[in-house]
């Protein structure tokens, strides 16, 4: 099965030099295979699939076009579990918003991708159905919350697919596997029907294999969704036909709290290559730094806001209405024994924090302190902002790891701030997107691009340009 | 030692707007359970709550009606707990900033007035509904996610007259402003009641209780009643009174410990993520007190200035929203407004008395009202006839013009075919002209009994009185 982009795949069946029927009986051969080895799946939905396939038109971009989505997405009929046993059997009533709007739009839906269990993780190691593996590494994580999603981009199976990112769930496991990942601006997109981790923090986005690609795909899911009062109103622009790689006017903050923390030298290598790059294609390039002990709050200030946001919003998975219910002799029994049985041990200790920074004796001292550290940080980014259209970073600070060797319990400054700084974009619910910037080890490491809210287009522009200069659109690996 | 009650009042009001405060499913009650309900009120994983703005414009009406400071940032928080009745595990409230705050509500009980201090107003969502049996429960989310209201006073009541007429009082302005049907039974209002006692003169609040499960304002004021009393004598008895909630056992006529104080839930408030603050324009806010519809109070007034109603009348009047409506719009039809405020409280009250039924309920319209007391006021038809016309309007539902036509009620009010008739039984009547020549004045009577009969009672009392006097003194005086 050759693995092509939207546009290509647009052209070839616009022009019927390729038969989709064909193509899609290839395709699913294909994601059976892949399914064994990176087990990204939770759910396959063929007959959906070929369903959205007769409907298809192939006149406009998406129309006839594959793709895969998380299985947080409410998708109405087909299961869909959020990767936790609280919901293994829970079929939705309703399709998130854009899911319809990819319905209408006449895109496929090939699969129903695994995530960490409630996307609450970096690992993809706490779903239900497993660990998904990396397609460059099998040995190694996708990454996550949005692994599967992930995996079935970079296994070149589909050449889009969504995710949802509350602090770096879409760019992380992106750069782990050599793919796009893109988190826009909070608002931009409605989350109406995705299942949440964090309300203040979650944004949905997209992973593809080359940034015209994201062009097309962010701006059909973009948009006001009367369901959504946190989604905007402002009018959503044709990011492809303003895509330009004319970056000349562009200035650019390397920001140094970061990147200074790189110990790989490899990696260190590849950035410093970037930064010349961006500066060969006439950006301005300077250094910028945000003050240390913020950049050190950040995973802290992360794991208070995220966690107590998401204790209430899964309050509603309570066994009463749906999902797992465990019997007991009162409701309130039923609802204990539910959620005893239905949340593996991270997320109940992710509750148990969330409920601890809540409590009104604590709220003061963890809760309200972390959103005005939240507020902090985000001064501090607006003052580069002041001055540059771009805040660059490297994506992390290793490959994916092993997958014995993936945890989320370290607290070296390395990790604390190079692992977790992209939660910037979300604490200022600003776009950020993840690029493939090279191999180390013959993994594929990344850059991170931030920029103003709304500023879409600059980004996707800015990654443009080194895309072309890089020349690492496209990639994907079918085996290893 | 003579003991002062300390009582604030707590009341939830479910708002009769179309839809639910957070979503787009009917506010529909006595529909089949489990109809009016969509993925949001059943808080399916992945919904998004949406302000209602119609639940808003209501909840300032009622703001402005208890002269309350509005908050024109309208901002929404969660209180977490769990509840087999609550849907998302936590209830979307104004914890911070309740949009109203700092009312008032002046009421009277027995000819003292009395200020009624209020403490703020708040927009919330309602629970479902639970019904439990002996080895399992039921839950219909119909009601889940209508709009409520909560209102609350100031430690500011002092007995249980004053908080039941504070509770008719707030249950007028809600009907009046067209906000809520606000029947306590039905429990689109309810009342918790928060009470202590203190030694007279004394500054300090004694330990409270709180009594839930009131479903009537009479209930209120027993129940405050019986609690205030054996707070005291706990106290009497060297005890002291436990904090906790209690509930009004109707059929004991007393109060019931629920559960202590150490039971309370910490609700962990916090803002409500997926809600942005809301700013409301002031131009808004100050177009809904200009539309404002007319309270009980001023629709009271109104009556006794402009259409020379008693201040007893009027008050009975207004009394019912249902009421004073009916009257308000029989009166566009028929301007003898002391004539149609007796109609209502008097016969009409009479009907819905005795059938146990609202006025809506009736055959009865603005329009037939205002016809009967027309036709009186003409003298189509007498007052006797229009009471058989009225009994025949309720029943039937037919128009009281088809009605008299129908039963030939309509009075003889012409002097020259009355005249032709009177002399009829005159000539037929010699003994009764003498009688009357002799001073007998019940002669009278009997003649215009007699009239009565040949005219199958329709001849015009009046005329008929005034004709027989007049003919009778001609033929006197012709002898």
């Amino acid at each position: 099965m050759i693995t092509y982009s939207i546009e290509e795949l647009h052209q070839l069946f616009k022009t019927k030099r390729l038969d989709p029927k064909t193509y899609y009986d290839d395709l699913f051969k294909e994601v059976d295979f892949q399914q064994k080895r990176l087990n990204a799946f939770v759910t396959i939905t063929k007959d959906k699939c070929y369903e959205d396939l007769n409907k298809a038109d192939f006149h406009s971009l998406l129309s006839g076009i594959p793709y895969v989505l998380k299985d947080n997405y409410n998708t109405k009929g087909i299961l869909t579990t959020a990767s936790s046993k609280m919901l293994a059997d829970y079929v939705p009533v309703y399709d998130a918003h854009v899911v319809d709007l990819l319905y209408n739009a006449g895109s496929c839906l090939v699969g129903k991708a695994s995530l960490d269990e409630l996307a609450m993780g970096g690992t993809n190691k706490s779903a239900l159905t497993g660990p998904v593996f990396n397609p460059w590494d099998s040995t190694r994580i996708a990454g996550g919350s949005s692994g599967g999603s992930a995996a079935a981009v970079a296994s070149g199976l589909v050449p889009f697919a969504l995710g949802s990112d509350t602090g770096d769930s879409i760019r992380k496991p992106a750069g782990y596997c050599g793919v796009v990942g893109f988190k826009p601006t909070w608002g931009r997109i409605s989350r109406y029907g995705v299942i949440p981790y964090a309300s203040s923090l979650d944004t949905l986005g997209a992973f593809t294999r080359n940034v015209r690609d994201m062009c097309i795909v962010t701006e059909a899911i973009a948009g006001r969704d009367e369901r959504d009062m946190t989604s905007s109103i402002k009018p959503v622009p044709h990011y492809l036909n303003h895509l330009t790689d004319d970056i000349s006017n562009l200035k650019i903050a390397v920001l140094t709290s970061v990147s200074n923390e790189i110990r790989n030298p490899d990696i260190k290598a590849n950035f410093n290559e970037v930064v010349k790059t961006f500066k060969k294609l006439g950006a301005t390039v300077e250094n910028v730094t945000m003050p240390r002990e913020l950049m050190r709050t950040l995973l802290p200030t992360y794991t208070i806001i995220a966690n107590s946001e998401a204790t209430s919003n899964h309050s509603c998975l309570d066994g009463i209405k749906y999902g797992d219910r465990q019997e007991g002799t009162s409701t309130d029994e039923v609802m204990i024994n539910s959620r005893t049985d239905g949340f593996g041990d991270l997320v109940k200790r992710r509750f148990i924090l969330g409920n601890l920074a809540l409590a009104t004796e604590n709220q003061e001292r963890m809760f309200r302190k972390a959103q005005r550290v939240r507020r902090l940080i985000v001064e501090e980014m607006n003052k580069i902002y002041e001055d540059y259209d771009i805040i660059l970073t490297p994506n992390c600070g290793s490959i994916a790891p092993k997958i014995d060797e993936a945890n989320d319990d370290r607290l070296s400054d390395e990790y604390l701030i190079l692992e977790n700084h992209l939660c910037l974009g979300n604490f200022a619910g600003t776009p950020s997107l993840s690029l493939p910037s090279g191999f180390v080890d013959g993994m594929p490491i990344a850059v991170n691009i931030m920029g103003r809210l709304f500023a879409e287009q600059t980004i996707l522009n800015c990654a443009y340009a080194l895309e072309k200069a890089l020349g690492f659109a496209n990639q994907y690996s079918r085996e290893g | 030692m003579n003991f002062e009650q300390v009582i604030g009042l707590e009341v939830h009001c479910e708002l009769k707007t179309h839809s639910k405060m957070f979503s787009s499913s009917p506010v529909s009650f006595g529909e089949e359970p489990n109809t009016m309900v969509n993925e949001i009120d059943m808080s399916m994983p992945g919904t998004m709550p949406s302000v209602n703005k119609r639940a808003v414009e209501y909840a300032i009406r009622v703001c402005h009606a208890l002269h309350m400071d509005i908050d024109e940032l309208l901002c929404f928080d969660r209180k977490n707990y769990y509840y087999a009745d609550l849907p998302k595990g936590f209830q979307i409230t104004q914890n911070r900033r309740p949009i109203g705050k700092n009312g008032y509500l002046d009421i009277e009980v027995d000819g003292q007035k009395h200020h009624i201090a209020i403490e703020r107003l708040h927009m919330e969502e309602d629970t479902c509904k639970q019904f439990h049996f002996a080895d399992y429960s039921l839950l219909d989310y119909n009601r889940a996610g209508i709009p409520l209201i909560e209102i609350v006073t100031y430690p500011s009541i002092r007995n249980g007259a004053q908080a039941a007429a504070y509770l008719e009082k707030l249950r007028q302005i809600l009907l009046y402003t067209d906000v809520s049907d606000a029947k306590m039974e039905e429990g689109s209002m309810r009342c918790d009641v928060n009470i202590s006692i203190r030694p007279c003169g004394s500054e300090e609040f004694g330990k409270r209780t709180e009594i839930k499960n009131l479903n009537s304002i009479s209930n209120v004021q027993k129940a405050i009643e019986y609690e205030a009393l054996r707070q005291e004598k706990v106290l009497l008895h060297g005890d002291e009174v436990l904090q906790e909630t209690r509930r009004y056992d109707e059929t004991l006529k007393k109060t019931v410990a629920m559960r202590a104080k150490g039971d309370a839930v910490d609700y962990k408030y916090y803002c409500e993520p997926n809600i942005l603050p809301i700013r409301i324009s002031h131009q808004w806010v100050m177009q809904i007190k200009e539309d404002l519809p007319m309270l009980a109070d001023e629709r009271a007034q109104k009556y006794i200035n402009e259409y020379g109603i008693s201040t007893i009348d009027a008050n009975i009047l207004v009394a019912s929203k249902d009421i004073s409506d009916f009257f308000e719009e029989t009166i566009s039809y028929c301007q003898e407004y002391q004539l149609v405020c007796h109609w209502l409280l008097g016969d009409v009250q009479a009907y819905l008395n005795k059938e146990n039924i609202t006025i809506n309920e009736t055959e009865l319209t603005p329009e037939y009202l205002g016809k009967i007391i027309t036709f009186i006021q003409n003298e189509t038809i007498s007052s006797k006839q229009a009471k058989k016309v009225f009994a025949e309007l309720m029943h039937t539902g037919k128009d009281p013009e088809k009605i008299i036509e129908e039963k030939g009620m309509k009075q003889i009010s012409d002097p020259d075919t009355l005249s032709v008739m009177i002399h009829e039984v005159l000539d037929n009547n010699e003994q009764s002209i003498h009688d009357y020549k002799a001073g007998k004045d019940r002669a009278v009577g009997y003649l215009v009994g007699q009239i009565m009969k040949k005219t199958n009672s329709q001849a015009n009392p009046k005329l008929t009185h005034e004709l027989l006097i007049k003919l009778l003194k001609e033929r006197i005086s012709d002898e």
